[in-house]
């Protein structure tokens, strides 16, 4: 495996040149990395093709073109790795007919791993109270745990889950991230996809960043903030005089460009905060009154993009 | 075998939970009234030709098909539907097994309930001319026409989520139209597969059924070989259906 921010040391999943299609549409474009033990984020905004490539990491997907092995194995041929890989999926497939206690039961008798685990499992996710409850009845973040408690049940050694936070609580959300890190610490090999950077840079230690299907940043997550930092924002500022403050914005530092639209202007800038300050002293000076500043372009996947455009 | 029997319990539990059982439950009762009223006054020799007339053809043309379509489309379908296919499937276990798992659940609901309702009717023989010759083979004609009917409907399951209307265009348009009206097209019929088990068990000759047997020989071996052969057929395609096909 080739080496960089992208691969692991100590591999237990390797993504080779892997890419995924659904007729027309590329989900997952010419992808390699891989991942070891630790905690790493997957990052990138909804559509990104974080599960596509997950599914395919677990044997769920067959990749369009290139190899994925997880534990030395290739999961779509041998699934004795299933004793070994662990998938917490996006979607709510739960049984609601079930208990969480039936549910972790089921799993452990399907898995072939002794059913003591269950209630283990029920309280490292903190389910216990509710543990004897129809699932049918959880709100979201119960049936997150329910999920998470069924993937532990099995003790795997790679344990992926998708978007796991979702409808989760602050507490509910704290004490899964805690979970994950502790895992992580134990040696095994922990994957979390998610579209918010603040929830990832809680917990990951290494992150890759997947934008329109390919990976737009990959290493710790200091690094990928270092790479946010100079990201240009767009700026829609609606001012009197809109001509002559869009000449004296261009004679400031901080605006990279400024386009004329109607009554508005279009500022591309590299310091929100700085063009904040500038923009009412301008139009002050200009007297000229300034009624609107918002950013156009602040999503985080104008941000990925943005990175996938430098790389 | 573990893995095996944790699919068919909770597979049960799903497949007759809620109200699907209590409406199960009314259909299920309708051979047995029928035979109770239709053989009231008559004469204890006639009774079982009442039994091979109106309720035989209600418990394997209208009963026994539209339960199995329900439930064996249901043991995998509904978990393609609520997305807990990835759970069975991301396990060490043979797909064969998952598969074999599902048919044999929806078989055993199915042979449960239409067959509660088959051996009641044919108990009805029993009270009013004290022959109970009857139970046996309509018992055996059910499960064996419940599983070439759960094991071609599991499959409709999986790839349809529209199973249920087209095998119901299925059974009453083919099985019960065209097959029927055809005797070079019997040999192709899956209820015809239980009745001629149930012919060659039961007592007597029973010449209205023979005849819309057709070309299909009456016998309880070779109606298990060909129920057998479809499950296992069917079984070993939908394993590698869920070894091939993406699970999106």
């Amino acid at each position: 495996m080739t080496a960089g921010p992208a691969f692991a040391s100590g591999a237990t999943i390797e993504i080779e040149d892997v890419s995924k299609w659904f007729g027309q549409k590329v989900a997952v474009s010419d992808l390699s990395c891989s991942f070891g033990p630790g905690l790493t984020g997957l990052l990138g905004p909804n559509g990104a093709g974080k599960t596509t490539l997950l599914r395919m990491m677990c044997g769920l997907l067959r990749p369009s073109d290139g190899s994925v092995r997880v534990l030395g194995v290739d999961p779509r041929r041998d699934p004795s790795v299933y004793r070994r890989l662990a998938l917490v999926p996006e979607e709510d497939a739960v049984y609601g007919i079930l208990t969480a206690r039936e549910y972790l039961a089921f799993a452990a008798d399907l898995t072939g791993v002794s059913r003591q685990r269950v209630d283990e499992a029920i309280a490292q996710v903190d389910l216990a109270a509710a543990a004897d409850r129809p699932i049918s009845g959880y709100s979201k973040g119960m049936r997150q745990r329910a999920k998470v408690a069924a993937a532990l049940v099995t003790r795997p050694e790679v344990l992926i889950l998708d978007e796991p936070l979702n409808g989760t609580d602050p507490v509910q959300r704290a004490h899964l991230i805690a979970l994950f890190r502790g895992l992580a610490s134990e040696g095994k090999t922990v994957i979390v996809s998610s579209h918010v950077l603040s929830e990832v840079e809680r917990m990951a230690d290494r992150v890759l960043a997947m934008v329109d299907g390919r990976l737009a940043a990959a290493g710790d997550v200091a690094a990928i903030r270092r790479a946010m930092a100079d990201i240009p924002y767009l700026v829609r500022v609606e001012v009197a005089e809109p001509r002559r403050i869009a000449s004296a914005l261009l004679a400031e530092e901080v605006v990279g460009s400024v386009r004329l639209s109607g009554a508005q202007l279009h500022v591309e800038t590299t310091d929100l905060a700085a063009l904040g300050e500038i923009l009412p002293r301008l139009a002050a000076a200009a007297g000229a009154r300034l009624s609107g500043f918002e950013p156009e372009d602040e999503s985080l996947e104008s941000v990925f993009r943005y990175l996938v455009r430098r790389r | 075998m573990r893995g095996f029997f944790a699919i068919t319990r909770v597979t049960l539990r799903q497949l007759l939970g809620g109200k699907r059982l209590a409406l199960f439950g009314v259909l299920a009762l309708m051979p047995p009234v029928v035979m109770w009223f239709s053989s009231a006054n008559l004469p204890e020799n006639d009774v079982s030709d009442a039994f091979n007339e109106a309720p035989i053809a209600i418990v394997f043309l209208i009963v026994l098909p539209v339960v199995a379509l329900v439930l064996g489309a249901g043991s995998l379908g509904d978990e393609r539907r609520d997305g807990t296919l990835s759970f069975l499937l991301l396990r060490p276990l043979p797909r064969t097994l998952v598969a074999g798992a599902k048919l044999f659940s929806a078989w055993l609901a199915t042979t449960g309930i239409v067959g509660t309702s088959a051996g009641l009717g044919a108990a009805v023989v029993g009270v009013r001319a004290g022959d109970w010759a009857f139970v046996g083979p309509v018992l055996l004609g059910v499960a064996v026409a419940a599983l070439a009917y759960c094991a071609a409907f599991m499959l409709l399951g999986y790839f349809s989520a529209r199973a249920v209307l087209i095998g119901l265009v299925y059974v009453f348009i083919w099985e019960n139209g065209i097959s029927a009206a055809s005797a070079s097209l019997a040999n192709v019929s899956l209820w015809r597969i239980g009745v001629s088990a149930y012919v060659g068990l039961a007592p007597g000759p029973i010449s209205d059924i023979d005849e819309i047997l057709g070309s299909v020989a009456p016998g309880a071996g070779g109606a298990i070989a060909k129920a057998v052969v479809i499950a296992a057929l069917v079984i070993a395609a939908t394993g590698a259906l869920l070894r091939r096909r993406d699970l999106t």
